[in-house]
Order: structure tokens, then sequence, then C-alpha cells
């Protein structure tokens, strides 16, 4: 018993030294930065932050922007994974190199595409004006629409990854029993894949929701200037204005509004049979 | 296979070692600057024109790093870990960086011994650099033949000159610009009038789909068709002009500004960074260096070693000067902070 617990704990080590101090330091440094200026406590860069709008509307409109992209995300994910799921083993190995694919290509180069797609001069817009739909050039570039579609198209990979894990995991066994019981090809989702599949597909959409939380690149490059996110505006604080306490409430902020959006989505799964495993392998 | 590959990494790495130790320091005296710039293009100009030429002459190497940013002078100078010798700043870069204590002063008897540098050039903890301007360009194939803006007014008016524009995302320049644009003439411009400025920004702010960041944004919303009018830094646009591309500047209403280079307070090599400013300031490595690109300054005798033609096109030659108002680093550095904050509620919200 002793020898295993020593044997965890060097297994441990490593990863949680890595962690403590690339992560956990750093990240308590900006936390005391938030009410610490050097000599002394003090409440002034929350209450500045506070006093402005400015941060809170931000925090609210990442919160919005990452719940849609999840959202969407979610829609367009799992139907893909379902699908794949039913291929054959050879055949879905060869959506998955699909689906991976674009993560081999850079975000900064996948985000610079869409500015040639999306321009005013762009592919799409060329294309409605030459079939005589449109007379003045759309605005997507630099609109929500526009962060929208970048961010999905980044994320999507990762939530049809997760969502196809868990769909794999169902039984098919279980499937053809609720078929030979009488359930039509439709019950037999919804009564069976589907509610042994959704924590994987929470899981996905979780993981998919926190990654949004800190987009950065997107909206700076195809946001107009009402759809940055925190992430920009933290950047912004940094560099431009050097109001390093500032950044570090918004950034503080971030991380409670984070921990509380988890913690509501472990009340709400953590007494229902189908999350028990969090979405992970059984 | 595998024994193959092992003995040619073995080669290899033999033939890494032995190269290292060739190139190891002849001289244990041996002194390496670190010059932080701008990088990109400039910064190849900058290596070839200035940085090489100056090694040959003094033994004195210098490496160059990017980009130019306050928030990292902070960092150094707090930490006391100064890894630049050299840094180039932009106006109220220098003021706030001075008021903060981030520079050393400089002793013009090394950079200036002979006192033929302008007053204006020579600045307690900077000296300048170079002179650049941020002007108006436009597209000249989207407003009709032979009609072209020639003012901020112009810049203002959507009915005569449709489509979409861009600014720089800060206030500094906007504010002065939206003031010309209002009829405040330009040696009334200081101190701002902010409100005025905002009030006249807020009717041409929904026709400003994206407000540009650095330079290569401006250049690139133009050359794309983005934007038909955008606020850009002089320099960028006259070689694509000279492409072919449809795109030019007028330098009426222009805010002709100044760039710096100052040396961070705790730096390792002072008096070797002051060496290299000193021969900065050669004349004819000027005249080579702002013949690519157009970015002057106030290098003594270099004018007169340019084709007056070229000189013309200069931010700094008396026609373009006249039409052009100077930017007022002092005023933006005392009002910064309060009109940062106002400018970002302004525009993000």
């Amino acid at each position: 018993m002793r020898i295993r617990w020593t044997k965890t704990l060097l297994l441990l080590a490593p990863a949680t030294a890595l962690a403590a101090i690339l992560f956990v330091y750093p990240v308590f440094g900006v936390l005391t930065l938030t009410v610490h200026d050097g000599t002394s406590f003090t409440a002034e860069p929350v209450r500045q932050i506070y006093a402005s709008q400015l941060a809170i509307i931000v925090l609210q409109r990442t919160f919005v922007t990452a719940a849609t992209v999840t959202l969407i995300c979610l829609v367009m994910g799992y139907p893909m994974a379902y699908f794949m799921a039913g291929l054959t083993p050879r055949r879905r190995v060869m959506a998955t190199y699909l689906i991976l694919l674009p993560f081999w290509i850079s975000i900064l180069i996948r985000t610079y595409t869409w500015i040639i797609l999306l321009g005013r001069e762009g592919i799409l817009n060329k294309t409605l004006s030459s079939l005589g739909l449109t007379g003045e050039p759309i605005q997507l570039l630099y609109t929500p629409v526009a962060v929208h579609v970048g961010m999905v198209q980044i994320l999507l990979p990762i939530v049809v990854l997760t969502c196809l894990t868990s769909i794999l995991d169902v039984e098919r066994d279980l499937v053809k029993a609720a078929r030979s019981l009488g359930a039509t090809p439709r019950q037999a989702f919804w009564k069976v894949v589907f509610p042994l599949s959704v924590s994987g597909a929470a899981t996905g959409g979780i993981i998919c929701f926190i990654l949004c939380l800190g987009f950065y690149v997107t909206p700076t490059l195809l946001g107009g200037r009402t759809s940055i996110l925190i992430a920009n505006l933290i950047d912004l604080q940094v560099h431009k204005t050097l109001k390093w306490d500032l950044a570090a409430v918004m950034a503080s902020a971030l991380l409670l509004a984070t921990f509380a959006c988890l913690l509501i989505y472990w009340g709400l799964t953590r007494k229902r049979s189908e999350f028990a495993t969090g979405g992970l392998a059984r | 296979m595998t024994k193959m590959t092992r003995r040619a990494f073995g080669v290899g790495a033999g033939a890494t070692a032995a190269s290292l130790a060739a190139g190891a320091p002849a001289f244990a005296q041996e002194t390496t600057i670190v010059v932080n710039g701008s990088g990109g293009a400039l910064a190849t100009m900058i290596t070839k024109i200035f940085e090489e030429p100056f090694t040959k002459e003094t033994g004195i190497k210098v490496k160059p790093t990017a980009p130019v940013s306050l928030p990292k002078l902070k960092a150094m100078v707090e930490s006391g870990n100064v890894e630049w010798d050299l840094t180039e700043l932009n106006g109220d870069d220098v003021v706030t960086a001075t008021k903060a204590g981030w520079l050393m002063p400089i002793d013009y008897a090394i950079i200036d011994p002979d006192n033929k540098l302008p007053p204006i050039a020579k600045q307690p903890t900077a000296m300048v650099r170079a002179s650049y301007s941020t002007v108006m360009a436009f597209r000249t194939d989207k407003f009709g033949k032979g009609k072209a803006p020639q003012s901020w007014a112009d810049f203002w008016d959507v009915k005569a000159f449709p489509g979409p524009r861009s600014l720089e995302n800060s206030p500094k320049g906007n504010l002065e610009f939206a003031l010309l644009a209002d009829g405040v003439s330009p040696d009334k411009l200081y101190p701002i009038d902010v409100e005025r400025a905002f009030k006249k920004l807020d009717q041409l702010k929904k026709h400003i789909p994206v407000w540009w960041t650095n330079g290569a944004q401006h250049v690139q919303l133009l050359i794309d068709g983005e934007v038909s009018m955008t606020s850009c830094w002089n320099g960028r646009i006259t070689p694509l002009k000279n492409e072919g591309k449809p795109v030019d500047i007028t330098f009426k209403g222009g805010a002709l500004m100044l760039s710096y280079l100052g040396i961070p307070k705790g730096a390792r090599h002072p008096k070797e960074a002051m060496r290299f400013m000193k021969f900065r300031m050669d004349p004819a490595a000027s005249a080579a260096f702002v013949k690519q690109v157009p970015y002057p300054g106030f290098v003594p005798g270099m004018m007169e070693l340019l084709d007056p033609a070229f000189a013309a096109t200069l931010p700094t030659s008396p026609e373009n000067a006249a039409v052009q108002f100077e930017f007022n680093s002092a005023w933006w550095a005392d009002n910064i902070d309060a009109v940062t904050t106002r400018w970002n509620e302004w525009l993000l919200i």
C-alpha cells in the first residue's frame, strides 16, 4: 500500500510541479495585483472597473458569444458525430482525418482566410453581386457574424470528436435490444443513444465554451468595434494603457465567472446518472 | 538504416560542435548592444545601412530586437533585468517614460560633439530618430474621375465621398482630425477641445467598420477595398502608388510626428549605445536610409545629399510641413489616461 502511494506521488510530481510553477504561481500573482498595489491593499482597481461599464459589458458579451458559439457547435457537431459513428471503421478513420485536417493549419491562417471570403470585395460578396442578388456589398467582415463564423470553424472539430467518442461508447447491442423490443429507430435514438451520449456532448460543449472565453485572435482580426471580447480588452489594458491592475481585475473576473459557470454546470448535472462519468469513457 | 542515421547524426553533431568552437569570441572584450526597434522590413534596412557598418567601424556588435513596447520597457526597468541598450520610442512614450524615470539622461557631448543637431532633436532623455506623418490616404478609383478628398472635412463628408472609412484605434491624432474637419484652425488645436472632437467623431462612427491597429493593416484595408479612405503613415502608401495601385495620400491636415531613440535606465552598455546613436546621425547613411524609408528626421547635412524632387515628397519638406500640424506629445502625455478611458468607452460599448 505504501509503495503504491509513493509511486502515485512520484508519477504526479512532475506535472504538479510544472503546473505550480507555470500556472498556479502566475495566477496567484495576477490575483494579488487586483487587490494589492505593491505596498498596501487597495480596492481602487475593482472600484474603477465597476465605475466604468466597459469591462462589465464586454464580459457579458464574451459569455453570450461563448454560449452562442457553443450552441452552434453542438447543433452542428453532434449530428455530424452521429453520422460518423454509423460509418464502417475504415471510413470513420478517413472522416476523422478530414475533421482533424484544419488543426494542421494555424489559427491565424484560418482566420485570415475568412477575411478573403467575407470581405467587401471578397469571394462571397463578388458572387452575390455577379448573380445580381445585391447592389451594394454586404458588410460581413468586422461584424459579430464574422466572429461567430470564425470561432465555430475553429472549435467545431473539438466538439465533433468529443461527441463521437461518447456515441461510440454506447453499446450497439443496447440499440438492437431496443429495436427488438419494438422501438422505432427514432425512439431507439432518443431513449437509448442520446441519453447515453449526452454527457460526452456536454463535456465537448464545456471545453468549447471555456476555449471561447479566452478567444483573442478571431475577434481581433474579424471583429469590429463592438465585437471585441474580454481577452482583447485585457490586452488593451496591458499593452496600450499600461493599467496592469485593471487588466488583473478583468482577468480575475473572467476566472471567477468561468468557475461559477462550471459550478452551475456541476450543480445541474451531478444528480443525473447520465452525467456520472463526466463524459469520460466508462 | 538506423545505424546510418545515427552515424549521420553523429557527424552533424560533431560538425556543429566544431563550428561553435570556431565561432567562439576571439576577444574577451567584445561587446554586443541590444537595439530595440519596430522590426519588419524596416529592421532589415537598419541592419544593412546602420548596424553592419557600425560593427565594422567600432567592433561593437548590434543585436536588433522588436517590437517597440512601453510595457516591456516598464517591466525591464522595474524588474532590474534590462535587456535593451537602446530603444525606439514615440513622442508621448518619451514623456511618459521620462516622468516615470525609465530613461537615462543622454550625453550629447558623445553624440553631437560639434553641436550640429537642431535643438528640437535633442531631448534630455531621447534623441529624434525620425519624423513621419499620419496623413489621409484614399483610393483614387472610388470617387469618380478627378475627384479626390483634400481635407478632413472631405473625409467626414460621406455624401460627396461615399464608402466605408478607417481610422486608428487610438484617440491620438483622431481628435485633432475631427477638430480640423469641424473647422478649427491648425494653430488652435491645442489644448484639444475633447468634447467637441468626440461630438464630431460621433457623426462618422457608423461609417467606420474597422479601426486599424498597425501599419500593415491600414494598407491591407485600402488595397482590399474594405475602405475607401483611411488615416495612415506616410511611408506605407508611396511604394504601393509606385507599383501602380490606385491609392494616394495628401499631406493636407496631416499630423507631423517624431520618433525617438532612448536608453533604458539600467542599460548595460549606455556608452556604446550613444556611439551607435551618433552613427545613426551620419548624413550619408541616413540619406541612403531615407531613400528606402521616407522618414527623415533632423540629420544635419542629409537633405543636401538627396534629389530635390524626392526631398519634396518627404513629410518635412517645406511645402508638406506647411500644410500639416505639429503633433503635441506633451499635451497627450498629460491627458492620455483620461482621454483613452473615454475613447475606449466611446468606441467599444
